[in-house]
């Protein structure tokens, strides 16, 4: 390699470890100021972490239950994600190994659903949760996920090329049932598709914002999101801007933790060509 | 022999029609909870309608407003200049990376690393991001503007009004979007070249092709597609925008400054969910198709002319 | 006859029904109220229910420009909670139109007809004359000025020659200026006149109805700007209560006063104080300013402002949906119709003016040692007989929101008159199709 090519190259990595730094910057510069007095960061910048990490918090935790917030995240984004992990790999099997009349219509709604926007049918959907006398309650935020068409064309693709039909026959001939089948044998295939696809189900729910916001009106059911939304109408909070950043910083540690032990999957699943939700 | 024969043919017919015992919990729900609502937007967009009691028809009125409503039209160039900087800057950014990494002579090495951290802000909750930034970005005392003004780059006192000017907050929205998503499209792009059958290069290799060559013609044909995907994508999410220029500034729907970051679905949002005097939900319902058909027709047109552009 | 009988034994039987389970075992569980309510106010009142009843009272406060959104979307979804739901007469209009409310009459209301203010009463009924709510107060405006400044600067704190010095704009802006010389600020903020503009409805036969006193009132609060007679603390921002205890920093016209953070710097960098005159506000400012006078107390008086005005009043309902409709009506009936408790709000509040009859009569010759000794019931009655609810309608908040951010840009030099007036009718046209808008 020449030194021109060297030198070259070199600058390269410069450019893309600043591009970096700009990616973390701000997490950063929310990490330190999380510990650092309001009026300190009103009038100076720094990256050095202050000492009023236990101030801040007790301004934030005067203000809202940041973990009941979590909580209430978890319990819709779980179940939600279970939902969506379990019943799309059911309707992609059965999408790609049964033949039975209607399959193809259903399968060109699913494309058809997969391309319009979520918020053509938002007012119909609050409409009819509001009808089914249901605000307030998680149903509304979990029971849809049964039905991801997102993910089911992307499993069903998946199915398609890691399972042998000849399995199912043996399986067949030695008496097991259908479900048997799909539980045992079928699931067990399907893993790595699902793990992926669920990750990144998992991210959607845990991030989503507008419907819950729509459908929860009692704060203590907000779920994260929607609690974090709230800082907007605090005065405590906001005369110190350092607990806003608690706040943020406390908000964004769970997904950081699923990011750290599960980002191969994320991005494989972006990989995969998911349709950004 | 014979016996079970017949045995597996009976069966056989019962395998298929276990599908749509399969396909039932997933129809069922997909009917109620998605179908039917957008159905019920399309009926709603032809009706009058404050949220109760029962909803009167009024033809195409609805329809007819929102064409000579200048707010609605306002709020939809917001959001088509908000994310048409954000495109141009996010797949500008990705595919450029994409060509670093994928480079014959370079070979960059670290593309794990890179790609998680280039990737991180995209996993972070809008609400979180909207937060984080507008407290960086405070007008008179965010970080942003003290750490501008501590490497000299602005003089003290003249702090740049990120969000309240309107000349400039809608761009910064697209800033933050594409520090939100360029990871992501730079993924998507990457996947594509890995995609790509290390067979072309080495026959390009062979055939004495240099880099630019071999760019022009391996890589960016095939990465093509994948281009088209993700901005058509991107066209769908970015015409959707609201979590971010909602929490932004400070003034809800109504988007200040000076309405500047209103978008299509902030402008949804008021009219359909806002209480009092203002729920119109199917004035909203219209809103929201003619949103939809405005995104259709984009999407055709991106299509066509990205695909045809390169031939 | 006999049937008359039947049904009134039959009524008994079915009060005392209901009342057992009230107060036997079941009690616990009944024995909580949700309540959801626009200001502070009522948290006092729900206080003192709770201790005298052993009710568990559990009061949020939503502020008001999210407060119908809420409720309306609560109750069009058939929570049962919360059982109390509150609105001021410009909310109250679209409440009875979607139906949020329960029916009073039901519950006993047409036995208290007339022991109430007239206007008060009235705005309690929905469009078929059924009462589905009741407010504890009148809401007369008048203009509460400080009597030590008007004693410094005018040699008199007398309400009557005060209130000259605010018969109408040209001489308020005069006022204004001989403050200004005296190192005074007149009022706070530019948007004190508010509450005497409102001479004509919004809207009149369908139709916008920007009025003479709508515009003057525009020039008004620009002039006042720009000359640099206010303390440019906006409205109910933190510096605007602040002011009500005398001393506050100068601040910068472009201050964003609603956010803390930038308002605690200018008030770090700022050299000056001042100290504002008066302040323009309905009869429940004496809360207002009961929370906020501080060292001041006793120096403030009231006179009339440039007109009749009024403003605002909290309104008390129960939700259709509510389980609890018997104790939710003995809340509300406590809070509005109970002799004892308005006696104790009176002195709680510093003298807020209930609106019950023989509680204001009781009450008439009352001097308000807060203000100056004045004989504040007579005055808010006087004021109180111009009141015309019935230029309050749904569209006031939205309107009314949309005139100040005018004012706003014309203030501010962002646009000059013209261009924002007109921007004013483009956002009135596209957001009430149903309201036609003259140019």
């Amino acid at each position: 390699m020449t030194t021109a090519t060297k030198i070259k190259k070199g600058l390269l990595y410069l450019a893309l470890i600043l591009l970096g730094l700009t990616c973390l910057l701000p997490f950063l510069m929310m990490m330190v100021n999380a510990t650092r007095d309001g009026n300190e960061i009103m009038t100076s910048f720094t990256l050095i972490p202050g000492h009023n990490l236990k101030a801040n918090w007790e301004t934030v935790s005067n203000y809202f239950n940041i973990f009941k917030g979590m909580l209430n995240s978890v319990i819709v984004a779980v179940p939600a994600t279970l939902l969506t992990a379990y019943f799309s790999a059911m309707t992609a099997f059965a999408l790609a190994i049964y033949k039975f009349k209607g399959k193809n219509v259903l399968f060109g709604v699913i494309l058809v659903f997969m391309m319009i926007p979520a918020q053509l049918g938002l007012l119909g959907f609050y409409d009819l949760v509001s009808f089914m006398k249901l605000i307030n309650s998680y149903i509304p935020l979990i029971i849809p996920a049964v039905a991801a068409p997102g993910t089911v064309f992307f499993l069903k693709q998946y199915v398609e090329s890691v399972l042998p039909p000849a399995l199912l026959e043996a399986a067949r001939i030695d008496g097991a049932s259908e479900l048997y089948i799909f539980h045992r044998i079928v699931l067990p295939i399907m893993a790595p598709g699902i793990a992926t696809m669920s990750i990144g189900a998992f991210i959607g729910n845990w991030n989503s914002y507008l419907t819950p916001m729509l459908i929860l009106t009692k704060t203590e059911k907000y779920t994260l999101p929607v609690l974090i939304a709230t800082l907007n109408s605090s005065t405590d909070i906001v005369s110190n801007q350092g607990a806003t950043y608690l706040a943020v910083a406390i908000s964004i540690v769970p997904i950081l933790i699923v990011f750290c032990f599960c980002s191969k999957y994320i991005i494989s699943s972006i990989s995969a060509g998911s349709v950004k939700e | 022999m014979e016996s079970v024969k017949t045995v597996g043919k009976k069966k056989k017919k019962d395998y298929n029609r276990m599908g749509y015992l399969f396909v039932l919990p997933f129809v069922i729900v997909f009917l109620v909870f998605s179908v039917y609502p957008v159905l019920r937007t399309l009926y709603l967009s032809f009706m009058s309608y404050k949220g109760f009691g029962d909803p009167t028809p009024i033809g195409f009125k609805n329809y007819a407003r929102v064409i000579q409503d200048k707010f609605f039209w306002r709020a939809l160039w917001n959001t088509v200049k908000i994310w048409g900087v954000n495109i141009v800057l996010q797949l500008g950014l990705a595919f450029l990376l994409t060509i670093v990494f994928s480079d014959i002579k370079y070979k960059m090495k670290g593309l794990g690393v890179f790609r998680t951290v280039y990737y991180l802000p995209n996993i972070i909750a809008a609400t979180s991001v909207a937060f984080l930034f507008k407290t960086l970005l405070d007008w008179k005392y965010g970080s942003v503007n003290n750490l501008l003004m501590s490497l000299g780059i602005i003089a003290k006192g003249a702090q740049i009004n990120w969000l309240g000017d309107p000349k400039i907050a809608p761009y910064v929205v697209s800033v933050i979007n594409t520090w939100m998503w360029f990871g992501n499209s730079f993924i998507v792009l990457m996947a594509g070249v890995q995609g790509i059958s290390k067979d072309y290069y080495e026959a390009a290799a062979i055939d004495g092709a240099n880099r630019w060559k071999t760019f022009g013609k391996i890589t960016l044909p095939l990465l093509r597609p994948i281009m088209i995907y993700v901005s058509i994508t991107s066209l769908i999410g970015g015409l959707q925008m609201f979590d971010i220029p909602y929490l932004i500034n400070d003034k809800g729907s109504a988007g200040n400054p000076s309405g500047s970051l209103q978008t299509v679905v902030m402008y949804l949002y008021k009219f359909g969910f806002e209480g009092g005097t203002k729920k119109q939900v199917g004035y909203a319902s219209a809103i929201a198709y003619s949103l939809f058909v405005i995104v259709l027709i984009v999407s055709v047109i991106q299509f066509k002319v990205m695909n045809k552009k390169e031939d | 006859m006999k049937m008359k009988k039947l049904l009134a034994w039959s009524l008994a039987g079915a009060m005392v029904a209901t009342m057992i389970p009230a107060a036997g075992v079941n009690a616990k569980a009944e024995d909580s109220l949700v309540i959801w309510t626009l200001t502070n106010d009522l948290i006092q009142f729900a206080e003192r229910y709770e201790e005298e009843t052993g009710v568990k009272c559990d009061v949020e406060v939503t502020q008001p420009a999210d407060y119908p959104t809420k409720v309306q979307a609560a109750v069009l979804a058939g929570e049962v909670e919360p059982d109390i739901i509150v609105g001021e007469p410009k909310m109250l209009d679209s409440y009875y139109e979607a139906g949020l409310l329960a029916d009073l009459d039901e519950l006993g209301a047409s036995e208290y007809d007339g022991q109430i203010v007239d206007y008060v009463w009235e705005k309690g009924k929905d469009m078929d004359g059924v009462q589905r709510a009741i407010s504890w107060q009148i809401t007369p405006a008048g203009i509460y000025y400080r009597r030590d400044i008007a004693q410094e600067v005018f040699g008199t704190d007398d309400p009557a020659e005060i209130g000259q010095k605010f018969a109408d704009y040209p001489t308020i802006l005069e006022t204004a200026e001989t403050l200004k010389q005296a190192g005074y600020k007149i009022f706070a903020s530019d948007g004190e006149m508010n509450v005497f503009s409102n001479k004509e409805a919004w809207v009149v036969d369908d139709t916008l109805n920007v009025s003479q006193a709508r515009l003057d009132y525009m020039d008004l609060c620009v002039q006042l700007f720009q000359g640099g007679y206010t303390a440019y603390a906006t409205q109910w921002t933190a510096p605007w209560y602040q002011a009500m205890s005398g001393e506050i920093p100068v601040y910068d016209k472009d201050t964003n006063l609603w956010d803390d953070a930038e308002r605690e710097k200018a008030e770090e960098n700022a050299t000056e104080t001042t100290q504002v005159f008066a302040y323009g506000l309905p009869a429940w400012g004496v809360l207002t300013m009961r929370d906020n006078y501080k060292e001041t107390e006793g120096k403030w008086g009231i006179c009339s402002g440039p007109s009749d005005g009024f403003d605002g009043g909290t309104y008390i309902g129960i939700n259709t949906n509510s389980k609890k409709k018997e104790l939710a009506w003995d809340f509300v009936k406590y809070c509005t119709l109970n002799d004892d408790t308005l006696n104790w709000w009176i002195d709680a509040s510093k003298g807020d003016t209930v609106s019950k009859l023989s509680v204001i009569e009781a009450h008439k010759d009352d001097e308000n040692a807060t203000y100056g000794g004045e004989k504040l019931y007579q005055f808010w009655l006087e004021q109180a007989e111009k009141i015309d609810l019935s230029i309050v309608t749904p569209y006031d908040q939205a309107i009314g929101d949309a005139w100040g951010e005018a004012i706003t840009k014309v203030k501010t030099e962002l646009m000059d008159k013209e261009e924002a007036i007109s921007e004013f009718y483009d956002e009135i046209e596209a957001t009430y199709p149903e309201i036609n808008v003259e140019r």
